[in-house]
């Protein structure tokens, strides 16, 4: 595999020198520019030797609101006598651990709740070729309601035993159905209509594959999951594996979750010594192979054809759709592709039937749902709440309330890719249509919160940000319209202009909009124009007094908090 | 067939016809930038979307027709996205680009154009991508790349020639040569591929006077529509030809004239199109030879050169023919031949860059095309040209590569005849692996053009048994012994086979016993050649001697140096005894107390081989070099020797002198010599006159082996 090769070369120099790519490409028959065009694209190589510190500030949302910019510029401010071989800071984006903001790497090593003065410390200890590292923060297994299983080991896994023996994939697919069991991931797709289209595929060779590559800003569910019921994510890949007749599974994960990589790892071992995953498991006839694929990095992996791309070996760019991965997926074949939260639903369905399930949600929704909850609260974190939860109650009584004793702002449902929708619509239910009729998304389950001294203008800036230094650059409206919807929220915040130019700006936005969401090949680019348009249609009077006024009526844009600055970071030709 | 409507229109087309391609036959124009015939479409540009009823627009260049779809490709919704599509590609375009001023056909520019876009209301680049000016033949504007893909599939599936590909991401992705190298410096080819996908000025010529042949009398430049008039030329894209004015010209010669001069670097290969040309060799047909004097030990020794007639040496090749770089071989009696219209030559010259073989002169006045390496390979990729080519070489030249197969050479004529409607010619591409060791033998090949790599894989690695050239040929252990190929053979540059496959093979070796009988005696001399290696390979005592080369070595001459006053006296003997010119120089590798002198060592790989323009140079069975007596004194082995252990032998030789026909005048010829080891001699030289013994040949394997204690040998 290419990454591997890639990895090691890395592991060695510490980069990945031109005369070691140039044995590969020999070795491996492998073209040089494919070699290139792979390690330019994804942020976990390294073309040039890195600097002895290599700082990365997250930026995005959830650290935005906690003072990453001023994070950032204070480092650079205490580091500005370093060699750049020394000391490199940087923005990078969400590093998935938006309940403890903010978040730096050092040296790939992920520090949470830093100060300026605790990141400049770790720095300092990098620079004298000292370990970085911080104490992970104690996590004792936390009873989840979503586990069918009790504290026994010998009791999980109960679903995939009794499958083997009754064989009842049809009626497996009937009870998914009857709960209506939907993608947890963000785009909602049944998940009975997907197995139900591999099983169908003639192909005797078909993939399973769970992304755990969350990467949304505010998306950290998963990553809870994964930590507490690692047993129930292989199981729901087990019995879509005999379902619909694949015979391996893939799991995709981001890199940046070495610790739920391990666990997972230990999981899927145990599994391996008690007979439950490779050749004949449980003494059936059917064999599931299980791997863990740790993703060379980027947000567009978690894209569903961009993630088998990046597993092939290939730059993780979107593939045109149709056909979809159920017909021609990993390799070509049928592939069966899920969230990790959707996978472990399956399990909980089949051990406790259609009614429990349908019974967990309420107001009329079904089921149960993890809900990350970061910015502005009291107690950020994973809560596993019913489904129809209404969102104040997700804000005010599990988080805590907003920090400080403020007032709520604004809160996106679901990272940027559900815009960003008013206080008043706080009693809006955790659910797929509510959500939806909102002019928003159920997503992932990623709410975040703003509160009073958030600037919506700098949060939509920073969201079209996100996308434009994540799009793949595959598609022209998508990898150049996310840079000139960027620069043109970068000149609105920057002073005022005349009416009649606002006015071409907002319809030169529109049509942008319009381009992107319509012809861009994924969801990135067609949903990059969301967070601005959602702040025009309900913070309209916020806009027009940057645009018009010059004035932020926050305070937060012309001065040291916004993200006009790191904005302007445009991409050139290393 | 499927059924469906666009625009309204109902249309039945077959089954995965795409949405764009169905419209095409419908007339209805889709506008697109990235999409190009007879590339895999990508639908990137997104400019083709078309309104399939699903919640966003389809590219419809890789959406497939579905039964009872109702296609919308022109709304208000459709158009609009369209312009703000080409707004944002102008927003970033250098208007007007190279291609719009050279040729005003940008393609971005044009459809900017008729959607009416004046001026893009985006924001502009702030940082200029940049340009690359360093290839001879392409200027690359990388602020005018739109991404389409289109030069990449041009370079990876209408060539074959991997180089160019997407690198970074997002706004700062941009095409990349392998490791993002400047295109000059890259392994492109300049075959022109790139330029002439590209849409707009990001790739674009750099016109005639970078890939020109320099004009010189009798140089005509003409026009790409006289060329395709030509029907060799039919098929090639007139675009290409247009775009490579100059890299190709027609030129004429007067009888007499010289129109290449064996042993002279080149990059032109010639196509004669009327007259006739000789073709021959003037180099002296003769090898070096060292004859003692006096009497004595340190006997005053003369080089002189003689041929096999007068010298016969072991293992020498019986080759009736000597190959060239043209259609015909010539014969080692006789080295003339000659070439006429449609004849080919200069081909290794031109596609591998090694010197010119023979000498041409025209013997009548002439009309040859001569080309560029990026013509020639275009033409080459032709079927006209190629089957031209073919037909001339199965006439011509394949009778005689097959009789130069010693157990062929008895074949009666009607076999060969059958043989020679029977073969089939192909072609390989630099590092292409022709047979792979482990795979079931299904042909015998023969080399027509370029060097074959042999290459065997051991236990410990890997080693180089031959390098195969013209006339030789490979394949026949595979085929007469298990079934399966014993070693790895692979095209080193631009090569040629002729290939017979293993029915016909069998066949024949089944009706001729006498066939039979040589081919097995070879194979069981080289498989027994080859376990002694293996054997060798085996022994070899630790990885430092192989990291120092020496190893690769069959035979070595190591000074000890605590006995080595440094007198030179083994440097002197040498030179005594090879005409003053001394094959030996007392420098090299440092071992522990000795010191391994630069002379032949009878590589493993051995590197000299490779590009001899006419196969003169060739290792016996016993593993030592012999250059045969037709070398043409180019020097290229010399050069390609790493150790510096091929010398050049200047002679004196009586040739035609041109200033007076009829005439002869004496000119300096030159040939090349490599460590004999003094077979003339009961010891050599070296060894003979070191006055401290502390010169020795050594076997490096008994000898490294012993000095080690035995300790390093497996």
């Amino acid at each position: 595999m290419i990454f591997d090769d890639l990895r090691a070369i890395q592991l060695r120099y510490g980069f990945l020198p031109t005369a070691e790519l140039e044995g590969l490409s020999q070795r491996t028959h492998t073209p040089l520019y494919q070699l290139h065009s792979v390690a330019s694209f994804y942020p976990h190589f390294h073309l040039a030797p890195p600097a002895k510190a290599e700082i990365r500030v997250c930026a995005d949302m959830s650290c935005h609101l906690n003072g990453a910019c001023e994070l950032r510029m204070e480092l650079q401010r205490r580091f500005a006598g370093s060699r750049p071989e020394d000391v490199q800071i940087r923005d990078v984006s969400c590093l998935g651990r938006c309940e403890r903001a903010p978040a730096i790497s050092i040296n790939d090593q992920i520090l949470t709740e830093v100060s300026a003065a605790s990141a400049e410390q770790m720095a300092r200890r990098a620079l004298r070729g000292e370990e970085v590292d911080q104490p992970h923060p104690e996590q004792a297994r936390i009873a989840c309601k979503a586990d069918p299983y009790g504290d026994g080991d010998d009791q999980k896994y109960g679903v995939v035993r009794k499958l083997v023996e009754s064989r009842a994939w049809d009626d497996v697919l009937a009870q998914l159905k009857a709960a209506e069991l939907r993608g947890m991931g963000g785009a909602g797709f049944p998940t009975s209509m997907k197995w139900d289209l591999v099983r169908k595929q003639p192909d005797p060779v078909k993939y399973v594959v769970c992304n755990a590559d969350e990467s949304e800003p505010g998306t950290i569910k998963d990553r809870f999951i994964m930590t507490h019921l690692p047993h129930l994510v292989i199981e729901g890949m087990m019995i879509a594996g005999v379902v619909t007749g694949a015979k391996r599974g893939i799991l995709y994960i981001r890199h940046e979750y070495a610790r739920e990589e391990e666990i997972l790892g230990g999981e899927i071992g145990r599994c391996y010594r008690l007979g439950l995953l490779g050749k004949r498991i449980l003494s059936s006839e059917f064999d599931f192979d299980l791997e863990v694929f740790v993703s060379p990095g980027g947000y567009i992996c978690g894209e569903e054809s961009a993630l088998l791309e990046a597993i092939e070996g290939h730059r993780a760019e979107p593939r045109n759709k149709p056909p979809f991965p159920g017909q021609i997926g990993l390799w070509q074949k049928p592939t069966v592709i899920n969230n990790v939260e959707t996978f472990i639903n399956v399990p909980q369905i089949l051990a406790r039937g259609v009614d429990w399930f349908v019974a967990q949600g309420v107001n009329g929704s079904r089921g149960l749902k993890f809900v990350g909850v970061s910015g502005h609260v009291e107690r950020p974190g994973v809560f596993e709440l019913p489904m129809g939860t209404p969102i104040r109650e997700v804000i005010f009584k599990h988080a805590g309330g907003i920090r400080g004793g403020r007032s709520l702002k604004a809160f996106a449902p679901s990272g940027p890719s559900s815009g960003y929708l008013p206080a008043s619509l706080i009693d809006v239910p955790l659910d797929f249509k509510a959500l939806a009729d909102a002019g928003s998304m159920l997503g992932s389950g990623a709410i975040v919160v703003c509160d009073d001294t958030t600037c919506m203008l700098d949060m939509a800036l920073n969201a079209v940000r996100f996308y434009r230094n994540e799009s793949c650059g595959k598609c022209v409206p998508c990898r150049l319209g996310s840079q000139k919807m960027t620069d043109l929220l970068v000149r609105w915040t920057e002073g005022a202009v005349l009416e009649p130019q606002y006015r071409a700006d907002l319809a030169l936005l529109d049509d942008l909009a319009l381009a992107m969401s319509q012809t861009s090949i994924c969801g990135l680019g067609q949903i990059a124009p969301a967070p601005i348009q959602s702040v025009l249609k309900h913070f309209r009077a916020e806009v027009d007094a940057h645009v018009l006024h010059g004035q932020c009526p926050s305070g937060v844009c012309f001065t040291a908090r916004s993200c006009a600055g790191e904005a302007q970071r445009v991409g050139i030709r290393p | 067939m499927v059924d469906l409507t666009i625009d309204g229109k109902p249309m039945r087309v077959p089954n995965g016809t795409t949405v764009f391609e169905a419209a095409g036959m419908g007339g209805i124009h889709i506008p697109t930038l990235c999409h190009l015939q007879n590339q895999t479409p990508v639908g990137v540009c997104r400019l083709c979307v078309v309104d399939t009823g699903a919640r966003v627009l389809s590219a419809s260049c890789v959406r497939a027709v579905e039964p009872g779809m109702k296609v919308v490709t022109h709304s208000d919704k459709i158009l609009h996205a369209r312009k703000t599509l080409l707004e944002l590609l102008m927003s970033d375009h250098p208007s007007p680009c190279a291609r719009q001023e050279q040729s005003g056909d940008c393609e971005l520019e044009g459809l900017a154009k008729a959607a009416g876009i004046a001026e893009a209301r985006f924001a502009k680049r702030s940082i200029a991508r940049g340009e690359d000016d360093s290839s001879l033949a392409i200027a690359v504007d990388h602020d005018a790349c739109i991404l389409c893909d289109r030069c990449i599939r041009g370079c990876d599936e209408v060539k074959d020639n991997f180089v160019l590909g997407r690198m970074g991401k997002g706004y700062s992705a941009g095409i990349a040569f392998d490791l993002n190298a400047p295109m000059g410096a890259s392994t492109c080819i300049s075959c022109g591929e790139c330029m002439v996908s590209c849409p707009t000025g990001a790739l674009t010529n750099k016109g005639p006077a970078g890939t020109a042949i320099c004009a010189g009398p009798g140089t005509e430049i003409f026009e790409a529509e006289e060329l395709l008039q030509i029907p060799v030329f039919r098929g090639v894209s007139g675009t290409f030809l247009e775009l490579n004015r100059g890299a190709i010209v027609k030129r004429r010669f007067r009888k007499g004239e010289v129109i290449c001069r064996e042993g002279e670097f080149g990059s032109t290969a010639f196509y004669m199109v009327e007259g006739r040309a000789k073709v021959s060799l003037s180099a002296p047909i003769a090898h070096v030879k060292t004859q003692g004097g006096a009497k004595g030990f340190f006997k005053r020794l003369t080089s002189t050169l003689v041929g096999r007639e007068e010298d016969r040496r072991g293992e020498e090749t019986r080759d009736r023919t000597i190959p060239i770089d043209a259609s015909v071989d010539l014969s080692y009696g006789n080295p003339v031949a000659e070439l006429g219209p449609g004849d080919l030559f200069g081909e290794m010259t031109c596609m591998n860059f090694y010197p010119r073989s023979a000498t041409v002169v025209a013997e009548s006045d002439i009309v040859a095309y001569e080309m560029l390496r990026n013509v020639l390979d275009i033409m080459l990729k032709n079927k006209a040209f190629r089957a031209q080519l073919d037909e001339t070489y199965r006439r011509r030249a394949l009778e005689n590569h097959l009789r130069g197969v010693p157990m062929f050479a008895d074949l009666p004529p009607e076999f060969i005849g059958h043989l020679k409607e029977r073969v089939e010619l192909q072609g390989f591409a630099p590092g292409q692996v022709i047979v792979q060791q482990g795979d079931t033998a299904d042909s015998f090949y023969l080399v027509r053009i370029g060097f074959v790599k042999v290459l065997e894989n051991y236990p410990g690695g890997e080693m180089v048994l031959a390098y195969l050239s013209r006339g030789d040929y490979f394949g026949e252990i595979g085929l007469l012994g298990g079934g399966d190929r014993t070693a790895t053979c692979t095209a080193l540059d631009h090569v040629e086979l002729v290939r017979i496959a293993g029915d016909d093979f069998r066949d024949m070796v089944a009706k001729f016993p006498g066939v039979r009988a040589g081919l097995e005696a070879v194979a069981a001399e080289r498989r027994a050649a080859n376990q002694q290696r293996l054997q060798r390979v085996d022994s070899v005592p630790i990885d430092q001697f192989l990291s120092q080369g020496l190893m690769e070595a069959q035979s070595l001459l190591v000074l000890d140096l605590q006995n080595c006053t440094r007198c030179d006296a083994c440097v002197n003997a040498c030179a005594e005894a090879h005409d003053g010119v001394t094959r030996l120089v007392r420098d090299g590798l440092r071992f522990e107390g000795y010191l391994v002198a630069t002379s032949c060592r009878q590589c493993r790989d051995p590197l000299c081989m490779v590009g001899c323009p006419v196969g003169s140079i060739r290792r016996r069975n016993s593993l030592e070099v012999i250059i045969e007596d037709w070398c043409i004194g180019c020097g290229l082995c010399a050069r390609n020797c790493p150790y510096g252990n091929i010398n050049l032998h200047p002679f004196e030789v009586l040739s035609d002198d041109p200033q007076n026909p009829g005439r002869k005048k004496a000119v300096i010829k030159q040939k090349a010599t490599s460590c004999d080891l003094c077979t003339h001699l009961k010891e050599p030289s070296c060894v003979y006159a070191c006055p401290h013994d502390a010169a020795h040949r050594v076997d490096p394997k008994s000898f490294f082996a012993e000095m080690l204690g035995g300790s390093g040998a497996k």
